[in-house]
């Protein structure tokens, strides 16, 4: 029976997220969290391949405390136990201190047969903690895959690459990415809302995991996040006559010299 | 003295990766597995060509060679072509390397002995500047700088014997269908989103485009979800980016998602039916109007 292990990020929903408009910084006050999108391709795409052949999943998170907020929305997407790390170091960590806590906490309750992960977070957008994984790990990766098939211990997969796509395959344990076309991630029923309630999740103390100060710090530090500004002039017709906003877009159209 | 590395499997993106190695004023070492690109590589302005010789050669079966070489001359600066492939190799080779690794790069430069670069956050919402501990890496997307001028003088070519990571097995790869249109080239644009309720209904937006000799562009769930035109047409964070005189969304909210990708765009203009929709706000000219009204009045209007 596969052990898989899906690792997701808890972000802040960026439709949330307002733009300051005197200093253009973020106001992230009224921003709600959310499993980062692909993650939850990479959710169900494990939860499917446990619920037709068997086997369990566990799901993986490093985050600031706020990671305890997605327990329950994991759990009722099919994962049979929660393991999170939550510590402010969570806060500026970039995919190099990311990597080296994931790592460490599967070192620490693995081996898994299968890693899943999305294709990167929906906040930093990264894309960098599936191949980092592989690395510190030392296992092979499949990124950016379409399609995938566990069978036997041994992994097919389509990765879709830009401009082409590519078939793979790879025996015995793995860490794969996953893109948000594999799958339709399920909306949880209440019944599954319902069992997420039973199903155990643990946190793992970030001292627990052995990691030097170094493997803590980052080597990319975010400095001052800016919107970006949109500078349009933002002329809207919307009168009733259709025929009347049409005709004013076309004059519109022709003094920017574009008819 | 150290030195700045590059490496694409994209030939162009390859070359358009000596400008920015170049301006940050350190020799440049160029990886290729490409004996032709060498010669060119080292035409442009790379001191030293470095051709990778192995059994495979593509970016993600040679990435923990890569970063054993690195580790090895060790650099200081590593810039990698931002595709998919490229994408893999770097982050293996920045944990390889222990190194902070800046994802689609848009700008760099060495300050204080650090690599500070720019990047997008939250889609697009925002861009942050990232200070970066070397030896620091960093992927570069398509298009970003333009290819230098050849050096003065030539740099020279090495061949080093490289082992290929033979743990994944290549069955099979399938070049994209494409109907080789490059709408980054277009000067205008018609884009076309959810609004269109069928595939045949996107004939509107054709006949629009015709009238305005413009290409079509779409949202990305009418190119990966609706499969309603190629994926090379589709415009966000995870496709084209384009920058035409004029872009005309038609029935698309604008979510920032998409936005990213035009949003250097000269001129905006949106038709949707939700005077809420986000692209509005990043858009210059609007109608809140049915498109199924107003582009067929569009068109004709444009057409006297």
């Amino acid at each position: 029976m596969p052990k898989l292990l899906v690792c997701y990020k808890w972000v802040l929903n960026e439709q949330d997220i307002k733009i300051r408009p005197d200093d253009l910084s973020l106001d992230t006050s009224r921003a709600k969290g959310k499993i980062s999108d692909f993650d939850r391709n990479a959710i169900e795409e494990a939860s499917l391949i446990v619920e037709q052949q068997g086997g369990t999943v566990d799901a993986l998170s490093y985050g600031t405390s706020a990671v305890k907020q997605s327990v329950k929305d994991v759990l009722s997407r099919g994962p049979n136990r929660l393991l999170w790390v939550g510590d402010p170091s969570a806060e500026e960590a970039d995919a190099y201190v990311i990597a080296s806590v994931l790592a460490a906490a599967i070192r620490k309750n693995g081996p898994y047969d299968l890693i899943l992960c999305g294709e990167g977070s929906s906040d930093m957008f990264y894309q960098q903690i599936p191949a980092r994984l592989a690395a510190l790990l030392d296992l092979p990766c499949l990124t950016f895959v379409q399609k995938m098939t566990l069978e036997g211990g041994a992994v097919t997969a389509l990765r879709k690459l830009g401009d082409c796509t590519e078939q793979v395959s790879v025996t015995g344990p793995a860490v794969v990415s996953v893109l948000s076309e594999i799958n339709k991630p399920r909306i949880p029923s209440l019944k599954q809302v319902l069992g997420a309630a039973k199903k155990p999740s643990e946190e793992i103390p970030i001292a627990s995991l052995g990691l030097t100060p170094e493997e803590l710090a980052p080597k990319a530090v975010r400095k001052s996040p800016k919107g970006f500004l949109m500078n349009r002039k933002n002329v809207v017709y919307k009168e009733s006559d259709a025929a009347a906003n049409v005709a004013k877009l076309v004059a519109s159209l022709a003094a920017e010299g574009l008819r | 003295m150290a030195a700045t590395f590059i490496f694409s499997e994209d030939a162009a993106l390859a070359r358009q990766l000596l400008t920015p190695a170049l301006a940050l004023g350190q020799p440049v070492v160029a990886l290729t597995t490409d004996p032709a690109e060498a010669q060119t590589l080292a035409s442009l302005g790379a001191g030293r060509v470095l051709l990778l010789k192995a059994a495979a050669t593509s970016p993600e079966a040679l990435a923990p060679a890569i970063a054993e070489l690195l580790a090895k001359e060790q650099a200081s600066v590593v810039l990698v072509g931002g595709t998919l492939r490229g994408k893999h190799l770097a982050a293996h080779v920045a944990a390889a390397l222990k190194a902070g690794l800046t994802t689609d790069a848009k700008a760099l430069a060495l300050v204080d002995g650090k690599l500070e670069t720019q990047r997008i956050l939250y889609a697009g919402l925002a861009v942050s500047a990232e200070v970066v501990t070397l030896p620091a890496v960093a992927t570069i997307p398509q298009r970003t700088f333009l290819a230098p001028a050849p050096a003065a003088q030539a740099g020279t070519v090495e061949s080093v014997e490289v082992a290929a990571d033979t743990r994944v097995s290549v069955l099979n790869v399938t070049p994209m269908e494409s109907e080789g249109v490059d709408i980054t080239a277009a000067i205008k644009l018609v884009s076309v989103g959810r609004g269109f309720a069928q595939k045949a209904d996107l004939a509107l937006a054709r006949e629009l485009g015709a009238v305005l000799k413009a290409e079509l562009a779409c949202t990305r769930g009418i190119a990966e979800d609706e499969h309603w035109l190629p994926i090379e047409r589709y415009i966000g964070i995870s496709g084209q980016t384009v920058k035409p005189e004029l872009y005309l969304a038609v029935g698309l909210s604008g979510q920032v998602q998409h936005m990213v990708g035009c949003r250097e765009s000269k001129v905006i203009v949106a038709i949707n039916k939700d005077e809420q929709a986000p692209i509005f706000e990043a858009a210059d000219y609007g109608i809140v109007g049915d498109l199924y009204t107003v582009l067929p009045l569009l068109t004709a209007a444009l057409k006297n």
